[in-house]
């Protein structure tokens, strides 16, 4: 009785925001990935730095930002609000005009902190460089997505909190923490726009990466999970292979995760026990995230053929490889000797960027191949061929990208730790710097591919939403024998 | 057809936010704070305008709706 009020319960989603946040997180793609290739081009010939605005130290923050927050947070709060309203079949709460400001003030938070980075003004604080000003802004922005999320589950018509939800809301909770205990500091005057941190020393260094790691922990991948158990299922048309083990991974995930920051600031003057225990609990984290892992990659047993005609699927299923792959390699490098070789060395820059690309923009893509033509309204995509040479092209970056990283990591780091017979340094910095011309060069080359391929995409979604081919037909023009076919 | 509260307790928050970015664009003691509170105000005078819009565009289609029933 009850399941049938529910069947018959039909709900005015707010789809708006929804389609708002995709257009933003595939425009600022773009930015992120554009500002990303030019910053490599810097690193690979640095009279390309342009002071001061378009120098490596100002861009930089500008291209993590527009990955980290303005693409994969434009993506995950867009997708948080579809799934939640779907999953607890109730339009969000708050009005409209509560969800127009969330992005709206996002997206302005996301331009000024761009803007000011430009102009010179950072804290220095890595994924964290909005000075005091804007992290308010953002708290407040953040607060009023808090509030909808909550309100959104608190009025639903589901009896049961669907697993999404909870990571979603793992990463929104968590991440204001963060934001708020990080950023703490005393501006000089209410009219300026520095400021310095309430912390010092070797305490401010640990805040900071307690921040840092748990950005990657809460917002790129509580997050991004919460993604991964709505679009995967829902794509490739089954339920998730281990609901059991979903509930077991998140509550581990979310307790192991907070522990791990201490592993940035190995070998340095950090009290040495608190080194062990960032060492242990990131080689603990292995298991909660292969729980995951396993858990997306068995959802598609019975459907793997659909990987031939789904690409979007593709990239959903390939993402979850790279995330047990970047998953296995986090915790290798936080064993101490690994660390020794590999820390300040490009391997760090390989591994963030397997997951960042084939981990986060992997699992976005997917769901956005999904969203899209749900959203607009359309029958499919434009193109499932352009959909796939976007998948294997970017795929090609990323092998580019990370293994020139791990080679000269590899080399950087052997040749930092190299001593001749009398005991002195073998190499100055500088031949360093030389050795790595060439994968500088390769690891650009990769980010052009991914660049390509997103350029695709967007061509792939304009055509989608305004061609002719992809119009879903109108019930007028529907033969009478198709709709009683339809309905059985 | 009246305001819907939602509207109403953004607008304003939005308009304190405007208000807010006013004092520190005239106070501002270097270009950052300063363009931080002259966008503040922009973007509160520009999102209240769209609310207003979107309240008349609502009781302009119920109106309509009202003509043609």
């Amino acid at each position: 009785m009850a399941e049938a009020a529910l069947a018959h319960h039909r709900v005015d989603y707010n789809d708006d925001v929804v389609k708002k946040f995709i257009i933003a997180s595939v425009f600022w793609a773009i930015a992120a990935f554009l500002v990303g290739v030019y910053i490599a081009s810097e690193l690979a010939w640095p009279r390309l730095n342009v002071a001061p605005y378009l120098n490596f130290g100002r861009l930089r923050p500008v291209h993590t930002s527009a990955a980290i927050f303005a693409f994969g947070g434009s993506a995950l709060i867009g997708t948080s609000f579809h799934v939640v309203q779907r999953t607890c079949r109730a339009r969000l709460w708050g009005g409209d005009a509560l969800a127009n400001f969330v992005f709206w003030g996002y997206q302005m938070f996301i331009v000024l902190a761009a803007t000011s980075y430009l102009m010179g003004f950072s804290k220095s604080r890595e994924y964290a460089e909005p000075e005091w000003h804007l992290d308010l802004l953002l708290v407040l922005v953040w607060v009023c997505y808090l509030l909808i999320y909550m309100g959104t589950l608190m009025k639903r018509v589901e009896p049961h909190i669907y697993v999404a939800n909870w990571f979603y809301l793992s990463f929104i909770i968590t991440i204001a923490m963060l934001v708020l205990v990080n950023n703490f500091g005393i501006p000089i005057s209410p009219y300026s726009a520095k400021s310095y941190s309430w912390f010092s020393g070797v305490q401010d260094a640990l805040v900071q990466w307690w921040y840092g790691h748990n950005a990657v922990g809460f917002f790129l991948t509580a997050g991004f999970l919460g993604m991964m158990y709505y679009f995967i299922p829902k794509a490739a048309n089954r339920p998730i292979y281990s609901y059991r083990l979903s509930i077991v991974h998140f509550w581990a995930l979310i307790f192991i995760y907070i522990w791990a920051g201490p592993h940035h600031l190995l070998w340095t003057a950090l009290p040495d026990w608190t080194q062990t225990l960032g060492e242990a609990f990131s080689i603990m984290l292995w298991m909660p995230s292969w729980g995951g892992m396993i858990n997306g990659l068995m959802t598609l047993s019975g459907a793997w053929d659909k990987l031939r005609t789904d690409p979007g699927l593709r990239f959903s299923v390939t993402a979850v490889g790279f995330y047990g792959m970047s998953t296995f390699e986090g915790p290798a490098m936080s064993i101490r000797d690994v660390n020794a070789l590999v820390h300040y060395s490009d391997w760090v820059i390989g591994h963030v960027h397997s997951g960042a690309l084939g981990w986060v923009a992997y699992i976005t893509f997917g769901a956005m191949y999904y969203l899209v033509p749900n959203l607009w309204g359309r029958q499919g995509l434009y193109s499932v061929r352009l959909a796939a040479w976007h998948y294997w092209l970017s795929t090609l970056g990323i092998v580019f990208y990370i293994s020139s990283m791990w080679v000269a990591g590899l080399m950087e780091g052997l040749m930092w730790r190299a001593y001749d017979h009398f005991g002195f340094l073998k190499y100055a910095f500088v031949q360093v710097v030389v050795a790595e011309h060439p994968f500088m060069v390769i690891r650009m080359l990769g980010g052009v591919m991914f660049l390509l391929g997103a350029l695709m995409m967007v061509y792939n979604f304009w055509m989608t939403v305004h061609s002719e081919t992809t119009e879903a037909p109108r019930a007028d023009m529907i033969p009478a024998g198709a709709l009683a076919a339809a309905g059985e | 057809m009246g305001f819907e509260t939602g509207d109403i307790v953004v607008g304003l928050m939005v308009a304190a936010l405007g208000l807010l970015g006013l004092f520190l664009a005239a106070g501002a003691w270097d270009g950052e704070m300063y363009l931080f509170g002259l966008v503040l105000a922009g973007f509160a005078v520009v999102f209240d305008f769209g609310l207003l819009r979107r309240h008349y565009d609502r009781v302009d289609a119920a109106r309509g709706g009202a003509d043609h029933g």
